[in-house]
């Protein structure tokens, strides 16, 4: 990944596509990383929406902040409606009725439409090999309905249905690896993005846009509501999760592992949990536990860089 | 306000938009390469081209650079045209046959490789970098070699100058064909243009020990900005 600093978000496109006045929490990492995605998608688009926090605060009636064309649809039938627009312009230019403008379709979803519910219909569109690119925004909950736990929940954390206390140590299981499984497809294109790396999420969805067949860009979106931390700390804490191993950054190209962005040490998980108050009941032997596991499967995901590489080189 | 027509559709438009700009708002598409929002556009791709007709004369232009006039009729997708723009693209797909930019944007206007390879340059000319590094940056050190009146045609290449340089990478971004590319590695800035490759200590931040700018381009914020250059001790990460 490149290092760009300063002068270069002079360069970024001025066009706003996701327009400001939407009802999102102060601090929402996840209207920051839409507003990111809509500078990379241009106008020429047609988006799909799962029901979730996007849907929510940007299409209240008679409001909208989307300036694309924008349908709503439900939880699980987000990558089904995707691809139901992408055959159905197919089909439409092929018969004539419409020109070739050569417009993009994007499905866009939170964790709890891409990993729990809407995952059946995922996999369907991603195994047919519509050409059509998948956003996951990742809060890491459903936050819209009042924080209840996910499977894109990390172990740990306290939500309203996996509460902290006497009897339960906030969620009881692993946070489902989403990128691997949408990998597993052997799709093009695969790939992590952080709004606190702003080129680096820009350049990832313009290239899930550009490849022709099913494209999945799977992205971190900090909630200072749900997470219980302060607003102005969602770049920081976004940028301690690939610091710390957390949430890596890479991309999969036709099975092809590549780190974006290795850090030359990681740090210890404690410096991005002591900023949330949903891991603030962690004793520290659970805290280890969980720095553990972060650190093997951060190996693992280097093992895999590292047999692609080889394969690429020899 | 004023009034013109674009492909048989009249557009209201404000003064001084340029045709290119006009037509985007309207939808109807023209392709670029060297043209960014952000930048003067300077009409040297000729991708762009597009026909014009006032006063009963008609012609061929960029559109990228042609400002809205009152009543002109503006034709984006007439043979003439596609015939202008064909030639351009096929004469720069002779020149930079893989540059993937231009590959793709060749497929897209149905544009055939000529059987000829004049050369093999990543560099387009388009003068994103050097205009970039005047406009956005303020640097200036991107120029052509001997320009001017000096200057053949078949030479024509960008320089990067080593001191007016302050290695932020701005060019890298705005290069749409990878012909600048730049590095990190350790405490070292690697930046390879067409010119040569050029080497730019970074500066560690003294909290976290991450090397996170290039020291030139710290000295040259701190002087544009009037701050000491201690106030770049610390990355962007560290600060308060």
């Amino acid at each position: 990944m490149q290092n760009y600093t300063v002068f270069v978000p002079r360069l970024a496109p001025a066009t706003e596509n996701f327009a400001p006045g939407h009802r999102a929490c102060i601090g929402c990492g996840e209207a920051l990383a839409v507003r990111l995605a809509c500078k990379a998608i241009g106008d020429n688009v047609i988006v799909a929406n799962a029901t979730g926090c996007m849907e929510i605060v940007a299409s209240q009636v008679p409001y909208t902040s989307w300036r694309v064309p924008w349908i709503h649809t439900l939880f699980e039938n987000t990558a089904a409606v995707a691809s139901g627009i992408e055959a159905g312009l197919k089909a439409m230019i092929r018969k004539g009725q419409i020109p070739d403008r050569e417009t993009k379709v994007v499905a866009i979803a939170g964790d709890g439409g891409t990993v729990d519910i809407g995952l059946q219909a995922l996999s369907g569109a991603m195994e047919r090999g519509h050409d059509f690119l998948y956003l996951c925004f990742d809060n890491e909950a459903y936050m819209n309905t009042g924080i209840q736990r996910s499977s894109a929940t990390p172990f740990g954390a306290s939500t309203t249905t996996s509460p902290a206390g006497k009897v339960s140590m906030g969620q009881f299981s692993w946070k489902k690896d989403m990128p691997a499984i949408a990998a597993a497809h052997n799709i093009p294109y695969v790939a992590t993005a952080n709004p606190s790396y702003p080129f680096d999420l820009m350049e990832k969805v313009e290239k899930g846009l550009m490849t022709k067949g099913p494209a999945y860009v799977h992205i971190y979106s900090v909630c200072p509501t749900g997470w219980r931390c302060p607003g102005d700390l969602t770049i920081r804490i976004g940028r301690l999760a690939t610091e710390t191993g957390i949430f890596p950054l890479y991309e999969v190209e036709d099975g092809q592992y590549k780190l974006n962005y290795d850090p030359p040490k990681l740090q210890p998980i404690t410096s991005y949990m002591k900023l949330q108050g949903r891991f603030r009941h962690l004793p520290p032997e659970i805290i280890d536990k969980i720095q553990q596991t972060i650190i093997e499967k951060y190996q693992e995901l280097k093992e895999k860089v590292a047999a692609s590489t080889g394969v690429a080189g020899g | 306000m004023i009034k013109l027509t674009i492909d048989s559709r009249t557009i209201e438009i404000e003064e001084g938009t340029t045709l290119l700009e006009a037509a985007k708002r309207a939808g109807i598409y023209i392709p670029t390469l060297c043209y960014h929002e952000a930048l003067t556009p300077i009409g040297s791709c000729r991708v762009c081209i597009v026909e014009v007709a006032s006063n009963g004369k008609s012609g061929l232009t960029a559109a990228c650079t042609y400002p809205v006039e009152p009543g002109l009729k503006v034709i984006t997708n007439s043979e003439k045209v596609s015939e202008a723009r064909r030639l351009a693209l096929e004469l720069l797909l002779a020149q930079h046959p893989h540059s993937v930019r231009i590959q793709r944007l060749a497929q897209k206007l149905g544009v055939n490789p000529p059987p000829f390879t004049l050369e093999e340059k990543e560099c387009i000319l388009c003068q994103l970098c050097t205009r970039t590094c005047r406009e956005i940056v303020g640097a200036s050190a991107i120029s052509f070699i001997s320009p001017g009146l000096g200057r053949e045609n078949n030479e024509a290449q960008i320089e990067v100058s080593q001191i007016k340089c302050i290695a932020c990478g701005s060019c890298c971004y705005a290069c749409p064909t990878q012909a600048i590319s730049m590095e990190d590695s350790g405490d070292t800035r690697t930046i390879c243009t067409p010119s040569g490759q050029m080497e730019f200590k970074l500066k560690r931040c003294n909290n976290c020990g991450r090397y996170w700018a290039p020291q030139k381009q710290l000295e040259y914020m701190a002087e544009k900005s009037g701050l000491e250059l201690a106030a770049f001790d610390l990355c962007t990460d560290c600060r308060d």
